[in-house]
């Protein structure tokens, strides 16, 4: 392929990829996504698929709020099955200090008027989860929280996307960006792409795209580890997380149980792939079963981790360039960006279409850091 | 009540180390032990089962059996092994089921319901083989196993099934139908697949050289024994097919141009063995698919030396290569790993291995014969019928794998994220070489071309609570190789 040509041009076929790349397409944009790998191969694919606007940064909670709209008529708009379920978030106090804790949130948000998170007592939270060990004394709730299955979601737009025209081009990295006159061309070892506009989704790979394009970014990358038990009896039909202990697990509908809570290995970039630290999940899997003692017994079936971008204030980029024209960044999601893939899409086709955004995005711009500077 | 805090991580990479870590002790394990502790290193041995032997030699030393002399001769001459294994300073950690091996050398095993680590400077896989699957309609069913693991019961409890059918191909199937009839148990038939053609291709391929009419003998006179005992014997068996709707009702097929219908509740399964592969794909060797066997297999250098210098991989694992070929490579892998270590010098280790080398060609030429004679045909290693089951623990079908193959997914691993192939608990050893043959189909590529699934430890299930309790296992002042 040489000297390919479209009006945008995505780089990473991520969720965050994928989704842009399907609300410009839907405009009539042409749209080509170049992915070094193959589409949700690295976090977008193999993430906890949580989809959650429960404990958001206030500053991402408009955004959160809007996706998880969008997420409860995915399957319908994409004609897909993203496996998206909603059964609720709950968030459990193992003690006073986190009861505390969510009080003090509780006040937060509602002065902010949002009331999505609703703080329960011991004996609503053994309702919910009959299983959970009795020291827990309450919790917090999302209702509309949920799930979804992180590789078919990503498809589910990339596919979506196609049907509207956009090009996926796989195994093709950006080597060197250039502005030429108007165009944007990239450089890959596959041949020259060209286009107005560049959108960079490049998750742990951002701040290199970021640096090309003209923009430094306090980008870090890490590896977080999951793993995943053989099918069990049913016990918890709500995704369940812990107020101050790295816990987070939901069970599926075909009985495995997805344990997370953002333990990290080691993240190996340069190589594109990532090792486990096994003592970290073994403190892991001690939490599991201190909430929940049933899962004494669980045999873990898979263990792995993905390739995530962080930035120092765990919140993302999302917004343009501030040194070239025509060139955009969605990253740095910092390990809560799946539940806002749908939104995202929006927001960055809104960008390019139109330059404006209804949200504000004050907080995510990418030099947010370097005004900072003493 | 356990909280957490980023002190009570466990400490793994502390203390001491071994020289060499060996992960099973079957015969080339034991051998590579028993050469390594000769030389002054210090060696520990990690196995799952209870006895060291491995599955050739499994309980050669302590069978439940009263007359374990009718299990035959290439049984028995696993005790003298099993022996000096036993009376050298390896360590050897019975009942420990490995499931992590990283490339940094740390060993991570269950055992006594914790998990355990330790670290050595150089590692032997020696994990061994498994059966091939046999994926034909029906063959998920009750009542429907494996004749490894028929055998495998009668070795380790004595247990046994009257009147059941075997099928397939292999020595090892005739091997366990005759031991089955020596300890006097009734079986309903023998239902040979392995074509006429293979007769002649396979005595093509070695001109007719000694060994190999002795083993094309031996195969017969095993076949001989079965047809004396009176045993219906079945022979160029196509077309299978095992009925029932729970559970085995019988075996449909094609012998002698003639449609056979039998009825059995227990239908036995064989076609050879293939290595087992979850170790080590889970460690990211290197690995290319072999013709000839029709496997995946770890490239290794002829020292057995895989992609990551410090592990080696001898036995069944790095390829079928049977016992006495496993023993030798299991001795050529120590003998590098001594060099490596500095405990021998580079001429000691190619004096020694020189007749190791001439006796693995010899081996090898052997086993060129057998592979061709007993190649399993196409249509029992690549399904052609769209109900037939190809991953038993998620339930896919040939079917299910066409849609997923339709809607995009192009390698193994995009088939796993699309239909949950390869993702129960067996980690994809069940499937794995059925997908990378059935994908080589459907795009007209090679297999090679295809690939195998992208594997993650744990390599075997291990429960929650056993994953939480961590302990470190170190060399024993007594086994440290000090002096060297």
């Amino acid at each position: 392929m040489k000297n390919a040509n479209s009006d945008v041009l995505i780089i990473g076929g991520g969720i965050q990829g994928c989704s842009t790349a399907y609300n410009l397409a839907r405009q009539g944009v042409s749209v080509t996504v170049l992915e070094k790998d193959w589409v949700s191969r690295h976090a977008s694919g193999v993430n906890a698929g949580g989809v959650r606007v429960l404990g958001r940064d206030v500053a991402e909670v408009e955004l959160s709020k809007a996706s998880m709209e969008l997420w409860h008529g995915l399957d319908d708009e994409l004609d897909a099955d993203t496996g998206f379920r909603a059964r609720s978030l709950i968030n459990i106090a193992a003690d006073e200090n986190d009861m505390e804790t969510l009080r003090k949130r509780e006040a937060l948000m509602h002065g902010l008027d949002y009331h999505h998170e609703k703080m329960i007592d011991q004996q609503e939270l053994r309702e919910r989860l009959p299983h959970v060990a009795p020291h827990c004394v309450g919790g917090v709730v999302s209702e509309q929280d949920g799930y979804a299955i992180p590789y078919q979601s990503t498809l589910a737009f990339r596919r979506a996307a196609e049907r509207f025209g956009a090009k996926f081009v796989e195994g093709v990295a950006a080597q060197r960006i250039r502005k030429i006159g108007q165009q944007w061309l990239v450089e890959t070892n596959q041949g020259r792409f060209e286009a107005e506009h560049l959108v960079n989704c490049s998750g742990a790979w951002a701040d290199q795209i970021a640096v090309k394009i003209g923009d430094n970014v306090p980008l870090t990358h890490s590896a977080p580890m999951l793993m995943i038990t053989t099918r069990m009896p049913h016990f918890a039909t709500p995704v369940v997380g812990a107020v101050s202990r790295p816990l987070s697990f939901k069970q599926f509908e075909n009985g495995t149980v997805l344990i997370g809570g953002g333990a990290k290995g080691f993240a190996d970039r340069e190589n594109n792939r990532t090792r486990l630290d096994y003592a970290k999940m073994a403190v892991g899997a001690r939490n599991a079963v201190e909430f929940f003692p049933i899962m004494a017994t669980a045999s873990v079936n898979r263990m792995w981790a993905g390739l995530e971008a962080y930035m120092p204030d765990n919140l993302p980029v999302i917004g343009g360039s501030v040194n070239a024209d025509n060139a955009w960044h969605a990253f740095g999601f910092s390990a809560h960006g799946f539940q806002m893939g749908p939104i995202v899409g929006q927001v960055m086709a809104e960008l390019i279409t139109t330059g404006r955004s209804r949200f504000d995005l004050n907080k995510f711009r990418i030099d947010r850091f370097e005004r900072k500077v003493l | 009540m356990n909280i957490y805090s980023p002190t009570d991580t466990p400490e793994f990479n502390s203390g001491q180390s071994y020289d060499i870590a060996i992960i099973g002790a079957g015969p080339a394990g034991m051998s590579a032990a028993v050469t390594a502790a000769e030389a002054g290193a210090s060696v520990v041995v990690l196995d799952d089962k209870p006895k060291a032997g491995g599955q050739i030699y499994r309980n050669v030393t302590n069978s439940p059996l009263t007359q374990p002399e009718l299990l035959g001769e290439d049984y028995l001459k696993g005790a003298a092994l099993v022996e000096a294994f036993e009376k050298s300073s390896t360590e050897h950690i019975h009942a420990a089921n490995v499931w992590h091996v990283g490339d940094n050398g740390e060993v991570l095993f269950s055992r006594d319901g914790g998990t355990q680590s330790l670290t050595a400077r150089e590692l032997i896989v020696s994990g061994g083989a498994m059966e091939r699957p046999f994926p034909i309609p029906g063959w998920h069913l009750p009542g429907v196993m494996s004749a490894g693991s028929a055998q495998v019961m009668l070795k380790s409890d004595g247990l046994v099934r009257d009147d059941a059918v075997f099928v397939g191909t292999g020595p090892l199937l005739y091997l366990i139908v005759a031991q089955y009839l020596r300890l006097g148990v009734p079986v309903k038939a023998l239902v040979d697949t392995t074509p006429k053609s293979a007769y002649l291709d396979a005595m093509a391929e070695v001109g007719g050289a000694l060994s190999a009419t002795s083993m094309l003998r031996k195969g017969l006179l095993l076949l001989n024994e079965i047809r004396q005992a009176g045993v219906p014997v079945y022979r160029f068996a196509s077309d299978l097919q095992i009925t029932g709707n729970s559970a085995v009702t019988g075996l449909k097929f094609t012998s002698g141009n003639e449609g056979r219908q039998l009825e059995a509740e227990h239908i036995f399964l064989h076609q050879g063995v293939i290595p087992n592969l979850n170790l080590t794909r889970a460690m990211g060797l290197e690995h290319h698919w072999c013709d000839q066997q029709l496997c995946w297999k770890p490239t290794l250098n002829r020292w057995g030396q895989s992609s990551l210098d410090t592990i080696a991989v001898a036995g069944d694992g790095s390829g079928i290569v049977g016992a006495d070929g496993a023993s030798v490579m299991g001795k050529l892998a120590a003998l590098n790993q001594l060099q490596r270590l500095g405990q021998i010098s580079a001429d000691s280790r190619d004096q020694q291995a020189q007749p190791l080398f001439r006796e693995l060609e010899r081996l090898n030429k052997f086993r060129r014969f057998i592979d061709r004679l007993y190649r399993p045909i196409k249509a029992h290693r690549i399904p052609e019928s769209d109900d037939t089951v190809v991953c038993r623990c998620e339930e896919r079908t040939v079917a299910d794998l066409k849609r997923g193959f339709e809607l995009g997914a192009n390698g193994p691993q995009d088939l796993k994220g699309m239909t949950r192939c390869g993702m129960g608990p067996c980690q994809g050893r069940q499937c794995g070489h059925t997908v990378s043959e059935l994908l080589a189909q459907w795009r007209g590529i090679s297999v090679a071309e295809v690939g195998y699934y992208r594997l993650r430890s744990p390599m075997r299930l291990l429960n929650l609570t056993e994953l939480g309790q961590f302990s470190r296992v170190e060399p024993k002042p007594s086994t440290t190789g000090a002096a060297s």
